[in-house]
């Protein structure tokens, strides 16, 4: 009896220990870095609002629409997120797509599209699709970030445009203060103090500006958990079904590539699928509260590593403290000058343009310049990033191709005293290569046998294989044999059974060449 | 210098900044003279990345942010891992000092970036012994946790460990804790064969709830270390093992425990407990565990 209850007793004890064992990685993504966690999130808190409200701005809804988006994405993601330390909320990419549909169909359709968002991105994780990611190129993302700095400057231009000389010089004293003040003090976020050194003067001065509270409502109470108001019809799916697969696309891409920035950073690995579901989980959440869908920020993660923010903790604090401190001071947050906002959100797109890309143009390759511009060209002629990453991505692969397709060499020498040729075939053949392949043979030639040593080249596709039959059935016209060596190994490649290539017989497979 | 034999296999000595160096380098050198085979000293540089150093709390973003935080971070952690790498040199050479006063001709030592298990796990294949600390009874007040991991490093190790928690004492007599299954049969063999162990006296002991099956390995254990040359006792103890085995080793002054580790799996430690952690618990002496 006693030795029972010892074993029961320690089935109690060690159970529990069995689990915090696994609760080793938990405590050490939220627990090992309190202190700077939390300033990081509150400097990220206070970057935030200014960006959640012009986001909201440019999506053509209230403020308070993306306020508690990004409270909800922030503080749901620290959970479920893949990569600790990294910010998400509500943002231009996503608020971008949503235009059309919030102009046409309301409030609660984009609601509705942000919770379908969520589901679609959790099936892509459950599909596994950030490994896609890998087809996108450098170049593919160094124009979507070029492109989304462009596309958040433009959504300044018209307030900038309608600012009175006061205005005017307001913004631009904002951008004095948020880049001089660093040198002043690191210890105070300076688009803070921006914010609130305008708000003073237009309070002071009495100026007559235009504020955030002109532009719609904050948020007056805490996110409350409402059902979108749509009606659960086929019609509304075919309205915010393409809206949504779009947001799903930019989502995910934009939050692997922060992921991948923050990984970099703090030379850390971060896991992709989760990450892809956790977008996924924060965005049905931000629906259900009445916020947009939104996703990592490439902006915000830089200031949150930048200000010692790693862990888990950060995110959730800079979306709690966000929340707390509308709440708490949301009269004050009305009476903003836009002014202030557009400086703010100036800094941000000056941030989020690649300008090394720009000297790149004239160093990098001109196939990779073409992909960027053109990824850049879709995505500002479009507002859709997810179109200008197609278009990047399709460019990308046509310029490789191109490339590899170069890589094909036909060797001849004759035999048999002048009766026989012997072509020996080195390199790659496909649907980009197929026709110098075929031109690579002489059939005026006068000859009585022909043998094609293939067995160094590589078929890939049916375009490659079709167009050897065309060389044989060429020559046969004029009465030639024709041999074909080596067809067996060089057509291996074709028939997709790439896992016998993957390993180091693969290497020198294509090493040969 | 004909009679030079190029050893592949090692005595891995894994070290870390606590008072456990020592009597791990002590334990080290008795078994790599024994075994006749190099020494090697392994310690391990912790990084922590989920650590910050933020003081920059500005906010802004400057023209290619990214590009510039992360040639900051850089520079940062360069200068923190030169520092640690050359504090570990300097530990890693005193204990190589103090190694060779001991007769090791050569010790070798390596400094190495990451977890402990995952490294010790990459490095077993050229390793004959690990030597480890292990947090005892006595030793609660150590910051470093050796001892928490050392279940979970054990059961990703396959060569044999000698867990170290106390001043190396030139061990004098050894015990193997027999329960008759393949590890400690194993065990006995290897040791049989071993030069380790071939001028000590040794007790084998069978504990807890005796077959008649166990009591048959046992008598052929006793036979097979004779055999060797070894001056063999063979004892049967009827009872808690972990209690029988502490009070023997308590009154034969036993200074070494030899004995099969997690033979068992992770799920049926969890709901009846193990015998090697109870064991290791409670005798305070250095012990093998044979895997």
């Amino acid at each position: 009896m006693y030795r029972v209850l010892q074993r029961v007793f320690g089935a109690c004890v060690r159970v529990p220990i069995a689990f915090c064992m696994s609760l080793k990685t938990l405590r050490i993504e939220w627990l090992s870095n309190v202190r700077n966690d939390l300033l990081a999130g509150l400097v990220v808190a206070l970057a935030l609002i200014p960006e959640a409200i012009a986001f909201s701005l440019i999506a053509g809804v209230d403020p308070k629409v993306g306020l508690y988006a990004s409270f909800a994405i922030a503080v749901v993601i620290s959970f479920v997120g893949g990569r600790p330390g990294m910010i998400s909320a509500a943002t231009g990419a996503m608020a971008l797509v949503m235009v059309t549909l919030v102009r046409d169909h309301g409030l609660e359709y984009l609601l509705a599209a942000s919770v379908l968002t969520g589901v679609l991105q959790i099936i892509a994780g459950w599909l596994r699709l950030g490994s896609l990611m890998r087809f996108v190129s450098r170049s593919v993302i160094t124009g979507f970030v070029n492109a989304l700095a462009i596309l958040i400057f433009m959504a300044q231009v018209p307030e900038i445009m309608l600012a009175t000389p006061t205005g005017l010089g307001m913004i631009v004293g904002g951008l004095a203060i948020i880049y001089l003040f660093p040198y002043v003090t690191k210890a105070v976020p300076s688009p803070l103090v921006c914010i609130v050194a305008l708000t003073a003067l237009a309070i002071w001065l009495g100026l007559d500006v235009r504020t955030v509270g002109d532009m719609g409502a904050l948020p007056d109470q805490l996110p409350i958990f409402a059902w979108p108001n749509v009606p659960l019809t086929l019609e509304t799916l075919q309205i915010i079904f393409p809206v949504a697969l779009t947001l799903t696309a930019v989502g995910l891409l934009e939050s692997m590539m922060t992921a991948t920035i923050v990984d970099d950073l703090t030379d850390t690995s971060s896991n992709k699928n989760v990450e892809c579901q956790g977008q996924g989980i924060a965005n049905i959440a931000s629906g259900l509260v009445g916020g947009m869908a939104g996703c990592a920020m490439i902006g915000q993660s830089v200031i949150n590593v930048k200000s010692g923010g790693r862990g888990r903790l950060s995110t959730f604090s800079a979306g709690v403290l966000l929340l707390s401190m509308i709440l708490l001071l949301g009269d004050w947050v009305a009476r903003i000058p836009m002014s202030a906002l557009v400086a703010v959100m100036t800094m941000v797109s000056i941030g989020t343009f690649s300008w090394a890309s720009i000297r790149g143009l004239r160093e990098l390759p001109a196939s990779s310049s073409i992909v960027m511009a053109a990824t850049v060209a879709v995505v500002v002629g479009t507002h859709d990033l997810a179109k200008g990453v197609l278009v990047g991505v399709l460019l990308s692969g046509f310029f490789f191709a191109n490339k590899v397709g170069k890589l094909l060499y036909v060797g001849t020498a004759t035999t048999d005293n002048g009766r026989a040729r012997e072509y020996n075939v080195v390199g790659q053949i496909f649907f980009a290569s197929a026709d110098r392949f075929i031109a690579s043979f002489d059939y005026k030639e006068v000859i009585e046998r022909v043998r094609i040593d293939v067995s160094s080249a590589h078929f890939w596709d049916i375009t490659g294989v079709n167009a050897l039959d065309r060389v044989v059935i060429k020559f046969r016209r004029e009465g030639v044999d024709v041999e074909v060596i080596g067809l067996n190994r060089a057509s291996a490649t074709m028939v997709d059974r790439f896992a016998l290539h993957d390993k180091s017989d693969g290497v020198e497979l294509l090493g040969a060449h | 210098m004909a009679d030079i034999v190029h050893h592949d296999r090692k005595v891995l000595a894994c070290v870390d900044k606590s008072r456990f160096a020592h009597f791990v380098a002590d334990y080290a050198s008795w078994a790599a003279r024994g075994l006749n085979v190099p020494l090697e000293f392994l310690h391990i540089l912790d990084r922590h990345p989920e650590l910050s150093s933020g003081h920059d709390h500005s906010g802004s973003l400057g023209p290619e942010p990214q590009h510039a935080l992360m040639e900051q971070l850089i520079a940062e952690d360069s200068v923190r891992s030169k520092i640690a790498r050359e504090e570990g040199r300097l530990f890693l050479s005193t204990l190589r000092d103090r190694a060779m006063t001991q007769g090791i001709s050569n010790p070798s030592m390596r400094q190495r970036y990451g977890e402990l298990e995952d490294t010790l796990v990459e490095q077993q294949g050229s390793v004959e012994l690990f030597v480890l600390g292990r947090r005892g009874e006595s030793a609660q007040s150590t910051g470093r946790d050796l001892g928490r991991n050392l279940e979970r490093m054990v059961r990703a190790l396959q060569k044999p460990i000698l867990a170290v928690t106390q001043e190396f004492v030139t061990p004098s007599r050894v015990m193997v804790a027999f329960d008759g299954g393949v590890v400690t049969r194993r065990g006995i063999e290897m040791i049989a064969n071993s030069v380790l162990f071939r001028s000590l006296p040794c007790d084998i002991v069978l504990s807890g709830e005796i077959s008649n099956s166990a009591s048959e390995q046992l008598e052929k254990a006793r036979i097979k270390l004779s055999d060797a040359g070894m001056q063999v006792e063979a004892l049967t103890l009827p009872g808690d093992p972990e209690r029988e085995i502490v009070r023997a080793i308590q009154e034969r002054s036993i200074d070494m425990l030899v004995m099969g580790a997690y033979s068992h799996s992770v799920l049926r430690r969890i709901f009846r407990g193990s015998r090697t952690s109870d064991l290791l618990r409670a005798a305070t002496v250095p012990t093998l565990l044979l895997r």
